[in-house]
């Protein structure tokens, strides 16, 4: 089958978070144009030292057979725009370029109409697809199924080439994952479909534009350092946890300071107070701006003060406990982490690693 | 032309192609950004058994390039890969192997030069190679890079002279596209021809002297020679080039151009960026603007005639530096350009734009601007001769305070109290987890380590046993990347990176000059504590100036964390991964078998260098871990050089759950993998016995809780797995002896 899509270049762009598998998508979707498909490709990811739970990003190109690449830069106007995590709403340049010839795909169980709200979707083609439910019904992961919906948003890309570049990559690294793979895959493919949203000024157009810092060269520090001492902890790192908390039980907590211990990320506000009538450091809360939801102090906490619970039903604006160290709470965070739901199995599944 | 296949790589995984195809002898290497992966592909193909390429994982790079260099002058098949300071380390070493004349094969995968240190690429790395003596090839897309690999060791062997072959680091180290390479290995074989090396330490009948001491009139002649050398390359390479072209159908040239016979306004830039230009050229031509763009394949030697040719027509040259010779009003490029003008009487004007620093992307707009800048300069418009473009001034924005000083009386909280014995010794008491809480946070939170790190645990559990004011230092590593991500610090007190081949150095610095101020009465005594944390990566490639700082006997601490790998780069083995563990340079398959060597015992070491503290700790024992940093702190001020070893869960790449990592670490313990105990002055004291309380278990089942080692379960590595249990127990029954024995 020759693909058609119209012009020089088609550019994808998905937007995903460390951990999801979208620089593995990415990698696919790119040898699925240059191999199978016989266009010519190219695919790359963003870089940085990313660690696991940041937002990244994973840009392929395709272009007729003839016409070189010329260009590595980011993609700033794209025809895709794959969305691996609604929560990803709102983050760095998400949405950037996004217009009419946008097909935007949204891994989510919500509705097209809250998710072009959620994201301020100026105009294009979207397509929500509860990408996490079928991969979970099918036993697979979350980029697999949304492989399947860029193929059918596409509506170039045909959907046996999407299975054999996975049966002839992963397939053969991890056979044993491969039927969920493919399951998952035409799941995606058969429950994607779009709806057109119309440039009717809801939200504006949204353009890329590498970010400038309020330091520059006329006021940085020399040398690059940094006299803003402790200044990470105006991160909100709220968005790299998994979909749970941990929740906390004065009542129960007798202020034995492992949670403090265990802590890698400085949640818990420990003050001077009292207990059982005498002068001690107790245990205010977590501040969980902070937290990464890696679960550690739920496992050591003596007395089940700490419980892990799901994050979404239970409203923790209202239980938080600011740092007590700050000398102003009244400072601006930024969103730096993102969500990536994923199960544990993760951690050891068909996710190639990375480089950094 | 020969049988070829089409696939979609990037272009470190072209050069590992390549290097597999050419089956050199060895490869040395040290992993870093963004070349690692050539030795990841390799040692992966190596694993499947696809070649024999001898990998060989050096503490540094200096002693990568040694090891090349040795393989080179026993008349081997040498190859190797770096990027940015990995280069720079070596560099010392790359004199050496063309001034002797030993052929090989040096990858760069151009990246910008520390400090600040940042992963990304430029071309501040490559330039420091100009004056080596190297032939540098420079490949703009993945399949250059694999063509000039091929092309490179037919160069090299033919010339006896080292070959580099660079390439942008991320734009096309990294990123995937089509590439057409040789079905056959011995296609490419055929093609390099055999090796025949004139000389080797292997020819016991006419035996030679390789590096001879010399002087003044001899050495004019060999670096003359060096000159002839580069001379022929220039009339060898475009041969090679033709030759390559019979069988591969791909034509290079040292010097190309793209619309540059009329042009009157030419972009001279190297790299990936050349592509991009282009397309700025074809928007500018439609515009009815005479532009063209200029590149050249081959940065060393400089074949001035092949690149005046190109350029000859040209009114005005706008050079794209990725660097900058800093005060000398341009990169190098704009310099080599601006001679060779020079050369041939040209009244041409250049212009210089510093671009794409740091992996600043480059855009097709980008490239528009700075030839309409060219365009203006031939109208006599008045035009920056020097520009960076990307810069910005900042807006201005008042700094804001987040927390208040930690004062020396804050961080004072006696929550555990040190004295001296009877018989001098230093003791300590309390550490008490309760006692702890009242210690503030000298590291603010915020930062961007993994979900369940275990290196903030270990930290933080470090510094409660430290009162005072302290000075940091850290190692390049997971533990510096994710608290100093610019323009935030998670750091509450004063704090140092340095790159980690000389970490301990830099803070014997710091701290000779705090006694020499004090001393001279400039700044009051603060009663500081000196201390390095550093991975154990950080304590591979700085091992040596760890050691030196401890020969000294430096008063201060080195903390270790042992995650056993080097994590910040996406999990290579290091010299403390477990033996049989898998990593992206150890990795399992037909014929790999994991890492080859059992884990460093750096205690041991340290305790070789009779410094007054050694001591391992672990969080699954906060009290005993608190404690030893207070010892360690009291030993520094009071003896010299003190070093804690603990053991740092990294979930992501050990392959287990972040929830459950103490157990994991405890398992650790127990297997006496990590034994916990401490050398004062020589004289060993277990602080927990596994055996005592009945805990004792076997390795197998620490490895078993990671998605690292867990393979090692199987049937099939009984033999490693014994192999390591006899090491872990050698070890612990000679600690067991020093235990019982002052004397040892």
């Amino acid at each position: 089958m020759e693909a058609d899509f119209g012009k020089d270049y088609f550019e994808m762009r998905l937007e995903s978070i460390g951990g999801l598998g979208a620089n593995l998508s990415g990698k696919l979707l790119g040898e699925l144009g240059a191999l199978y498909m016989g266009l010519n490709a190219s695919s790359f990811a963003s870089y940085g030292s990313e660690k696991r739970g940041s937002p990244v990003k994973s840009f392929i190109r395709y272009a007729k057979p003839d016409k070189e690449i010329r260009i590595n830069c980011p993609v700033i106007s794209p025809d895709m725009v794959v969305i691996f995590h609604e929560r990803l709403a709102g983050k760095p340049l998400v949405m950037a370029g996004v217009s009419e010839k946008t097909k935007v795909i949204v891994n989510s169980g919500e509705s097209a109409g809250f998710i072009r709200d959620r994201f301020k979707m100026c105009a294009g083609e979207l397509f929500v697809v509860d990408a996490l439910k079928i991969a979970m019904e099918n036993k697979t992961r979350v980029n697999m199924v949304l492989l399947g919906a860029v193929a059918k948003a596409s509506g170039f890309i045909p959907l046996e080439y999407v299975e054999k570049v996975v049966s002839d990559t992963l397939g053969k690294k991890y056979p044993k994952n491969l039927e969920g793979n493919l399951k998952g895959i035409r799941a995606g493919f058969e429950n994607t479909k779009g709806i057109v949203i119309p440039n009717d000024g809801k939200y504006q157009f949204e353009k890329y534009e590498e970010i400038k810092r309020v330091w520059g060269f006329d006021n940085a520090p020399l040398g690059g350092v940094n006299p803003i001492f402790g200044s990470s902890v105006s991160n909100d790192l709220s968005a790299s946890r998994e979909g749970y908390i941990p929740l906390f039980d004065k009542e129960k907590c007798i202020n034995c300071g492992m949670c403090d211990i265990y802590c890698p990320d400085m949640v818990y506000q420990f003050t001077e107070g009292e207990y059982n009538g005498k002068k001690a450091m107790v245990n205010l809360g977590p501040d969980y701006r902070h937290c990464k939801g890696c679960m550690r102090c739920v496992e050591v906490c003596p007395t089940s003060a700490i419980t892990e619970g799901l994050e979404r039903e239970h409203d923790i604006t209202k239980t938080n406990i600011n740092n007590i160290d700050l000398l102003n709470d009244n400072i601006n965070f930024d969103d730096v982490g993102a969500n990536s739901w994923v199960d544990s199995t993760s951690y050891t599944a068909n996710e190639i690693p990375i480089d950094l | 032309m020969l049988g070829q296949k089409m696939v979609f790589d990037s272009g470190n995984e072209l050069a590992a192609l390549a290097a597999k195809q050419i089956n050199y002898h060895i490869m040395g290497y040290y992993p870093i950004t963004p070349s690692t992966q050539v030795a990841e592909q390799l040692d992966l193909m190596g694993a499947e058994g696809l070649h024999d390429v001898k990998l060989i994982p050096a503490e540094g790079e200096h002693s990568a390039a040694g090891i090349c260099y040795g393989g080179s002058a026993a008349g081997g098949r040498v190859f190797n890969a770096t990027s940015a300071n990995g280069l720079l380390y070596a560099i010392e070493q790359l004199p050496v192997q063309s001034g002797t004349r030993f052929p090989m094969v040096l990858n760069v995968a151009c990246r910008t030069v520390s400090g600040p240190l940042s992963i990304k690429g430029d071309h501040s790395d490559i330039m420091y190679a100009l004056n080596c003596g190297w032939i540098i090839l420079f490949a703009k897309v993945p399949q250059e890079v694999y063509d000039f690999n091929i092309i490179a060791l037919k160069i090299a062997e033919n010339l006896r002279l080292p070959v580099i072959i660079a390439y942008d680091g991320f734009f096309t180290s990294h990123q995937k596209r089509k590439a057409l390479v040789f079905e056959n290995d011995s296609d490419v074989l055929d093609f390099i021809g055999e090796y025949k090396p004139e000389v080797t330490v292997f020819d016991f009948e006419n035996p030679v002297t390789i590096g001879s001491y010399m002087n003044e009139p001899d050495l004019t002649n060999n670096k003359y020679q060096l000159h002839i050398a580069m001379e022929k390359a220039k009339k060898l390479i475009p041969s090679v080039f033709e030759e390559y072209c019979n069988i591969s159908g791909r034509r290079y040239h040292i010097c190309k151009g793209y619309m540059t016979n009329d042009a009157d306004v030419i972009m001279f830039i190297l790299g990936s960026a050349f592509d991009t230009a282009k397309d700025a050229v074809d928007n500018l031509r439609q515009k009815g603007f005479k532009v063209g763009a200029a590149t050249v394949s081959v940065l060393r030697p400089w074949a001035v005639d092949e690149i005046y040719d190109v350029i000859k027509n040209a009114k005005a040259v706008v050079v794209c530096d990725r660097q900058d010779s800093f005060g000398a009003g341009g990169g190098n490029l704009s310099i080599e350009i601006k001679a060779l003008l020079k050369d041939f009487n040209s009244h041409a004007d250049v212009i210089t734009r510093v671009y794409g620093i740091g992996g600043c992307d480059f855009y097709v707009e980008d490239a528009e601007k700075i030839l309409n800048d060219g365009i203006a300069k031939i109208k006599s418009e008045e035009v920056m001769k020097f520009d960076y473009i990307n810069k910005y001034v900042g807006s201005g924005e008042k700094d804001l305070r987040y927390f208040a000083p930690l004062t020396k009386e804050m961080t004072s909280p006696e929550n555990v109290k040190s004295g001296v014995d009877e018989n001098g010794k230093i003791t300590v008491s309390g550490g008490s987890i309760k006692e702890s809480l009242s210690m503030p946070r000298r590291i603010a939170p915020g930062h961007g380590a993994c979900p369940g790190c275990g290196i903030f645990i270990n930290l933080n559990l470090f510094l409660k046993g430290i009162s005072g004011n302290v000075v940091l230092l850290f190692h390049t590593g997971c533990g510096m990347v994710v608290t100093t991500a610019y323009p935030k610090t998670s750091f509450k007190v004063n704090y140092i990176h340095n790159l980690f081949q000389s970490g301990a150095a830099t803070l014997s610095g710091v701290l000779e000059v705090y006694n020499q101020k004090v001393k001279r009465g400039e700044i009051p005594d603060e009663d500081v504590t000196f201390i390095m944390v550093s991975g154990d990566g950080g304590l591979d490639i700085g091992l040596g100036s760890a050691i030196g700082a401890g020969l000294r006997n430096h008063g201060m601490i080195v903390l270790e964390y042992d995650n056993g790998g080097y994590m910040n780069t996406g999990y290579q083995q290091s010299y403390s991964t477990p033996k049989g563990a898998r990593s992206s340079t150890s990795h399992i398959g037909k014929c790999g078998k994991g890492k080859v060597t059992f884990h460093k015992d750096n205690p041991q070491i340290f305790a070789a260098a009779n410094i007054p503290y050694v001591a391992t700790a672990a969080e699954t024992h906060p009290a005993d871990f608190i404690k030893k940093a207070k010892k360690a702190q009291e030993y520094a001020k009071k003896e010299g050089m003190a070093y804690i070893k603990c053991l740092s869960a990294c979930p992501l790449n050990w392959g287990d759950e972040p929830r459950f990592e103490k157990d994991v670490i405890a398992k650790a313990v127990d297997c006496c993998y990590h034994p916990l105990y401490e050398i004062e002055k020589g004289i060993t004291t277990i602080n927990y016995d596994p055996e005592k309380k009945n805990s004792k278990i076997d390795v197998v089942e620490w490895f078993a809780m990671m998605g690292r080692t867990r393979h090692l379960k199987n049937a099939e590595f009984k033999g490693v797995v014994d192999e390591i249990q006899g090491e872990i127990d050698r070890r612990w029954e000679r600690l067991k002896v020093r235990n019982e024995c002052d004397k040892l």
